[in-house]
């Protein structure tokens, strides 16, 4: 294993864990089936990409993108978390006050697809479906971003990154805050009964997640450089859930451990599977990628069906000088 | 229709003045009008689909009115959400089980409590030593709560896990965390173990003593007797009559609608 695969792999499963901490925050904490997260996660990294970048009249015009700012890190970062909680107020303000739970999560999805046709389409906007390419990565002015010291920094700040991130979440969670937004994801009525305002926990809770979320986007497209509608169609919302399902839901290491099981770990075996030779042979083309699909929505149903509550269920709170 | 036993001083500390509230063309509830007297229980009664549990979800925010006015404590609450009329201190329980099963049954009563700094995204961030303090000066009332309900060995227990009327008594301790000035309490004896809803009764009382006001909705008649000072009857959305449970006993048409026996 080089160095080089090793930094990929770890700044993956950073991206990855503070992703499915916004999530679990959202959905396993909260009970709001956020079935568009990935686009707050999209938004963050295009928010990053054209704060960083040049306007799109340099390097010869091949692309189109509206600002381009040249901001210094970490200003595209901070600039990708804002742009993640700003889409979140209009979203929750339309989606989370009068829809059903369940309205909700359909609700989510279908905003997930339109975003990403949308986008595709606007192809003066946001580089439409060939994307946004060329984003410098974080740094790249004070230290060469082709060499090995380079990739530590990277994983050295993504790590920050997951700290940080990590103490949020856990402070919301194990709070009397996170009791109320427990309370009102097992019964909203009740919550709103004993003085909770379902729709004012709602509506934090979607925004602070909606901020995590753009934060794990600006990470990813500072490494990656290049960002695009093809990287964030559903599909990559229902990978974070499986994460999160199998993880355990309202459990924060839950959703680290979902993080590196599901989209790092579960992944990564599929795709090495499928550039195994002989393996990659078999079948029709496309076979072994869509295995891997059918394999996501197998774990989920498995989970779900003998083991719900996940590989960490959410932790039952007693509080010293208790009986016994 | 105002209660017409109780000492002209007493003021009302909730008046429902012509409650209207209709599903599709159906009146549940068809121009209620009622008082409730500080310190006191009230009882509300009447067959099954009289509009009783729509009327206490009317008082309590659940269900906006169609029309009508509700003023408690002074003060018109009729569009006032369900979580506001908590907070000024209208809390109801509800007729089905509404625990918050994945909680503890100590974290039921804690998460009602409405004075803790940590119960915002603001004093979560903080920390724990930000609100530590309230944590634990609540997590004693809470247990006090549980001791004089009985429930002390079953605090780390979920509260699904719970009784019927265990959940019922949960329930009850959870409002009174709020430190309610009007308890809305909607048949908390239904399917509960007989034991229990005498406990439950002795409670009630003691709860009166001191103080609280109660307007509650029970089938059982005998209950209601030993319990209600006044009792409000409904039957097809409307009031038929009010009094103490003797004398609606003496009045026909009531009799006849609904209090056989």
């Amino acid at each position: 294993m080089n160095t080089y695969y090793a930094a990929n792999l770890l700044i993956y499963a950073g991206i990855d864990i503070i992703a499915c901490l916004a999530l679990n925050l959202q959905f396993g904490v909260t009970g709001i089936v956020n079935f568009s997260f990935i686009v707050f996660q999209a938004v963050g990294a295009y928010a990053a990409a054209v704060l960083s970048m040049p306007p799109d009249t340099a390097n010869g015009g091949f692309q189109h993108y509206i600002g381009g700012y040249s901001l210094p890190f970490p200003a595209p970062w901070v600039g990708g978390a804002v742009a993640g909680g700003l889409l979140a107020i209009p979203v929750g303000f339309v989606v989370l006050r009068k829809l059903r739970s369940d309205y909700q999560a359909i609700a989510l999805l279908v905003l997930s697809v339109i975003a990403n046709t949308v986008i595709t389409n606007a192809d003066k906007f946001l580089g439409g479906a060939a994307g946004i390419s060329l984003v410098p990565p974080p740094l790249s002015d004070v230290i060469n971003p082709n060499t090995e010291p380079y990739e530590y920094l990277y994983v050295g700040i993504t790590a920050v990154c997951v700290v940080l991130a990590l103490v949020v979440v856990n402070r919301v969670v194990n709070s009397p805050y996170g009791r109320s937004l427990r309370a009102m994801r097992e019964r909203e009525l009740a919550a709103a009964a004993i003085g909770k305002n379902p729709v004012q926990l709602k509506m934090t809770i979607f925004i602070v997640g909606g901020v995590i979320a753009g934060l794990s986007g600006a990470i990813l497209v500072g490494f990656i450089q290049v960002w695009a509608p093809s990287v964030w169609l559903y599909p990559e919302t229902i990978i974070l859930f499986a994460a999160i399902i199998v993880g355990g839901r309202g459990n924060n290491v839950g959703a680290i451990l979902g993080a590196l099981l599901v989209p790092v770990g579960f992944e990564e075996v599929t795709r090495l599977l499928n550039n195994n030779a002989s393996i990659a042979n078999l079948g029709p083309p496309g076979l072994i990628p869509a295995l891997q699909w059918v394999a996501i929505g197998l774990l989920i149903l498995g989970f779900l069906w003998f083991r719900p509550q996940g590989v960490r269920p959410e932790p039952r709170r007693i509080f010293e000088g208790g009986p016994e | 229709m105002s209660s017409t036993l109780t000492a002209p001083t007493d003021k009302p500390m909730l008046v429902a003045n012509d409650i209207h509230r209709h599903f599709e063309g159906m009146h549940a509830v068809d121009g209620v009008s009622l008082d409730v007297i500080p310190g006191k229980i009230t009882g509300l009664i009447g067959p099954n689909g009289a509009g009783k549990s729509t009327f206490m979800a009317v008082l309590a925010g659940t269900l906006p009115a169609t029309s009508g006015t509700i003023v408690f404590d002074g003060e018109d609450i009729t569009r006032m959400p369900a979580y506001m009329r908590a907070r000024r201190r209208l809390v109801r329980t509800f007729q089905l089980p509404s625990e918050f099963a994945q909680l503890t049954v100590l974290e039921n009563l804690l998460v009602a409590a409405p004075t803790n700094r940590g119960d915002s995204l603001f004093g979560a961030l903080m920390g724990k030593r930000y609100w530590i303090e309230d944590e634990r000066r609540l997590v004693g009332e809470a247990r006090s709560l549980l001791k004089r309900f009985g429930m002390s060995a079953k605090e780390s227990d979920y509260a699904g896990s719970m009784s019927g009327g265990q959940k019922r008594l949960i329930e009850i301790m959870r409002a009174l965390m709020l430190h309610p000035s009007l308890l809305l309490l909607d048949e908390p004896m239904s399917g509960v173990h007989p034991k229990i809803v005498e406990e439950i009764q002795y409670y009630l009382q003691d709860l009166r003593a001191e103080g609280l006001t109660i307007l509650m909705v029970e089938h059982e008649l005998h209950m209601v007797e030993r319990l209600c000072d006044t009792v409000v009857v409904m039957a097809q959305g409307k009031v038929i009559g009010s009094g103490t449970m003797t004398s609606l006993r003496r009045q026909r048409e009531i009799v006849d609608a609904y209090l056989v026996g």
